[in-house]
């Protein structure tokens, strides 16, 4: 071909993949409040950054070429707050998102390679249905799309993200179950099949909300670390995230500079936290009292509550907290915070982030529905994450921390390289009332006064648990201030930061699945 | 003028009552008291506006979810 023809025949088949399924396809995607594949690229990117991989890919069906622009999946790579990240949009408008084998398996294949080798974070996002048919029919199709272990290959080497922006089966749900994060826009359904397939296959009729919308991952599944109202919220929400990590697990994340004093008094504190040690609170003020500028990123907000999650930056590096949350399930965790926290701690210690837990928890939560929900396991896997990262780690005791769970929260011996106590802790085998009435019952019904006893015995037990005993055994570090709390994070991170590697890990939990 | 539900966090007990039909509330003011694991827990109004119901009373057992206050705002 002569270079004008060429040059002509260029600018068609791009022209022609620009135009994605069609103006009626578009439309249809608008009306239903989603942005087509190609604006979803162009909001979540610095602007004029996007430099796209197999523009001219279609499918490689026999009579569908012209039906699948790009092979219904726009790739490339761009920059995010100016730094580089690798991009995949599954186009609805395109045979209704599903996947092809060009556009996923080749495409994909190579650019994740690059994208992993230089050191830049992923995001896939998902609309559609699962593997095309055609393409996935019959034994050579079936084989020529499986799920390549190569893609399984680089646990954690850069950050990969995932969100779901439509009703998603099969591959989009994949990417969501190995992903570091994932967001979801409500009124979207993530799962392995859908309605119709269900309805056939299992005789089952469920709605797609049902099936896998937004609050049963909220709540019940976890697989979903955060929600947006719409498209534009979703994209801001990964621009966010992706602003507290690294680009990859050898550098440290990006430090973005404050105005807030790293000694500021955190005064406040004093007023948020209830005397009466049976009174609730919302952990979060505290939180936002301590970090930089108030502002804290929580995952999985509304999975287990009892239990926060969530980065922050203090001093102007991003930090991983981990907290108990008193007002509900008086910050007892059951399983689904065990998953929380160890998954969590997984994520922080692959890229480089400090961890600070805050401990108020009355130990784990117990009864019949938490161990048929595999307890003693959920703690120790827990426990094992903890144990194994090798970020920094500053432990306070806020005010209760009973039992094994005092252990899970970087407790003596636990794996902190700084654990204090506020004046108010309460360390514990056991909630004193509970502990008095189990340990002395002889005792108190052997009294004259069996009331007067218990209280004598329950004023005792309190001064024992006060954080003096420990604190003087060197057992504990110290006790602080409250109001110094900010101060002393700051300072302890500074002592940490060291004068070799910074935070960076050893990274002894980078292969660790990212659904715990 | 906008109706908003207050729904128990989880389940508990209703230890005390702060608030009757017809009050004035303030965004974070106290509603009501939950007990729940042995702990208080301040029930706070999300908006500011009028109690337009009480669904409970002192000591009533109550689920995640239930109904526990409506607020005119």
């Amino acid at each position: 071909m002569d270079m004008k023809s060429g040059l002509e025949e260029l600018s068609r088949r791009r022209e022609k993949a620009l135009q994605m399924g069609g103006k009626a396809n578009i439309d249809r995607q608008h009306q239903r409040g989603h942005l087509t594949a190609r604006e979803r690229i162009h909001k979540l990117l610095d602007p004029g950054t996007f430099s796209e991989v197999g523009i001219l890919n279609q499918s490689d069906i026999h009579a569908m070429e012209d039906k699948a622009p790009a092979d219904g999946n726009i790739a490339g790579f761009g920059k995010i707050d100016g730094r580089t990240v690798l991009v995949y949009a599954a186009d609805r408008t395109v045979l209704a998102g599903v996947e092809g084998r060009v556009g996923t398996f080749a495409k994909e294949t190579r650019a994740t390679r690059i994208a992993v080798e230089k050191g830049y974070p992923i995001i896939t996002m998902g609309d559609g249905g699962g593997a095309r048919i055609p393409d996935i029919m019959g034994s050579d199709g079936l084989s020529s799309m499986t799920f390549p272990a190569e893609g399984l290959r680089y646990p954690r080497k850069t950050p990969f993200v995932a969100t779901i922006m439509g009703d998603c089966f099969g591959g989009p749900s994949w990417m969501a179950g190995k992903a570091d994060f994932v967001v979801m826009v409500k009124g979207c359904c993530m799962a392995v099949s859908g309605p119709r397939v269900l309805e056939i296959a299992m005789g089952e009729k469920i709605t797609p909300e049902e099936l896998g919308g937004w609050e049963l991952h909220a709540e019940v599944t976890g697989q979903v670390d955060a929600f947006a109202e719409d498209d534009e919220h979703c994209l801001r929400i990964v621009r966010e995230f992706l602003s507290y990590m690294p680009s990859n697990c050898d550098e440290e994340p990006p430090y973005v500079p404050t105005q807030d004093p790293s000694d500021r008094k955190v005064d406040e504190v004093m007023d948020i936290l209830p005397d009466d040690l049976n009174r609730s609170y919302d952990m979060y003020k505290i939180i936002a009292a301590i970090v930089d500028d108030g502002k804290y990123f929580p995952i999985k907000p509304y999975y287990d509550q009892s239990l926060i999650i969530c980065l922050a930056r203090m001093n102007g590096m991003t930090v991983g907290i981990v907290a108990n949350q008193p007002s509900f399930f008086a910050g007892a965790a059951g399983p689904g915070a065990c998953e929380k926290a160890a998954s969590f701690i997984v994520l922080c210690d692959s890229f480089n982030i400090p961890l600070i837990f805050l401990h108020d928890t009355p130990g784990f939560f117990v009864g019949h529905e938490a161990e048929k929900r595999k307890m003693p396991g959920r703690i120790m896997v827990w426990m094992e994450a903890l144990a194994l990262s090798t970020v920094p780690k500053i432990s306070i005791v806020v005010r209760k921390s009973y039992g094994m769970a005092y252990s899970n929260m970087a407790g003596t011996n636990c794996g902190a390289d700084f654990l204090v106590a506020w004046p108010t802790a309460d360390i514990s085998f056991m909630a004193p009332r509970t502990g008095v009435n189990v340990v002395y019952r002889p005792v108190i019904e052997a009294a004259e006064n069996p009331e007067a006893e218990r209280e004598r015995l329950l004023k005792e037990w309190e001064y024992q648990n006060a954080p003096w005993k420990a604190a003087a055994k060197h057992l504990i570090d110290d006790v602080i201030e409250p109001r110094d709390t900010r101060e002393f994070i700051n300072k302890s991170l500074d002592i940490l930061r060291g004068s070799g590697r910074g935070f960076i890990s050893k990274k002894y939990l980078q292969a660790w699945p990212t659904v715990l | 003028m906008a109706e908003e539900i207050v729904k128990s966090p989880m389940p508990g007990i209703i230890k005390s009552i702060d608030v009757a039909v017809g009050d004035q509330v303030n965004e974070g003011d106290t509603l009501l008291i939950l007990e729940a694991m042995k702990m208080e827990n301040p029930i706070v109004a999300p908006v500011g506006g009028r109690i337009s119901e009480v669904s409970i009373s002192q000591g009533q057992s109550v689920k995640g979810g239930d109904r526990l206050i409506v607020i005119e705002s």
